[in-house]
């Protein structure tokens, strides 16, 4: 079944490789080919977000049952949640010097993700600073709990409400999707394919930091 | 061998679509041997 899921991830990533670069797109005025980051970049922006919110589901879980496994979870993810926050960071400053002319200039969108990989800092600065591993479990859930709650203002809400020069949200304002139907399929693709690449990182992340927590147990025994 | 070297002079894209494949695999390929190296470290001490 694993080896299915991990192929599955394999072929679809390559297919938006594959189609992403070669296949032409329609002429889309002062993006031209650029917009084809959209394949890469939104994915790395959407898995932050999937990936904070599971932190924040996992701390629920671990509050309600006090299964060490799950604060091991909610830590796992939000890990990989600030890595894919840094990598659509970097790939969006990097996209914003050939369209903006500068990699930083404190776009709505550039400073909402800022204030986002500060938050989610603090919760690595929390987490390490506690050494009792239930205390540290237990604030940390509660952190991350109120971390996740201000996602959804960073990423969805805030740069709506402010005039950006960055492109229209997929889902505009209309809540309608306007992009042409190949360009759709192989973004919609990349969605699934870093969706479960996620998946698999999250569940080695998660397998390791259990082996090490139950190590960290025997030695102290 | 040759008319494919002419084929990736004269479009470029297909070089960077070729680099970004290789990347790829390296990247799948080295997760497998951790997926697979973690799963031995879980044989050898049960959770």
């Amino acid at each position: 079944m694993k080896n299915i899921f991990t192929g599955l991830t394999f072929v679809l990533i390559t297919f938006v490789i594959i189609t992403g670069i070669v296949l032409p797109i329609p002429d889309i005025p002062a993006l031209g080919d650029k917009a084809r980051v959209l394949y890469f970049h939104v994915p790395m922006s959407w898995i932050s977000v999937l990936a904070f919110f599971m932190s924040m589901w996992y701390s629920i879980r671990y509050l309600k049952t006090r299964e060490a496994d799950y604060d091991l979870k909610s830590y796992s993810s939000a890990q990989l949640g600030f890595l894919f926050c840094i990598l659509a960071t970097a790939t969006g400053s990097l996209w914003a010097k050939f369209n903006w002319g500068s990699f930083w200039n404190w776009d709505p969108r550039q400073t909402s993700i800022f204030i986002l990989l500060m938050i989610y800092g603090a919760y690595f600065a929390l987490r390490s600073a506690i050494d009792s591993d239930e205390q540290r479990a237990k604030l940390s859930s509660v952190y991350s709990i109120i971390a996740g709650v201000t996602v959804p203002f960073f990423v969805f809400i805030m740069p709506r409400l402010v005039e950006s020069l960055h492109p229209d949200p997929i889902i505009n304002s209309q809540g309608k999707i306007h992009m042409d139907s190949t360009m759709l399929t192989v973004f919609l693709t990349s969605l699934v394919g870093f969706t479960m690449l996620y998946l698999w990182i999250l569940n080695m992340k998660f397998r390791l930091e259990r082996l090490q927590f139950k190590k960290l147990k025997n030695s102290e025994n | 061998m040759t008319s494919l070297y002419d084929f990736l002079e004269t479009n470029s894209m297909y070089v960077v679509l070729l680099i970004v494949l290789i990347i790829w695999i390296g990247i799948f390929a080295y997760l497998r041997s951790m997926d697979g190296k973690i799963k031995k470290l879980e044989q050898d001490s049960p959770v």
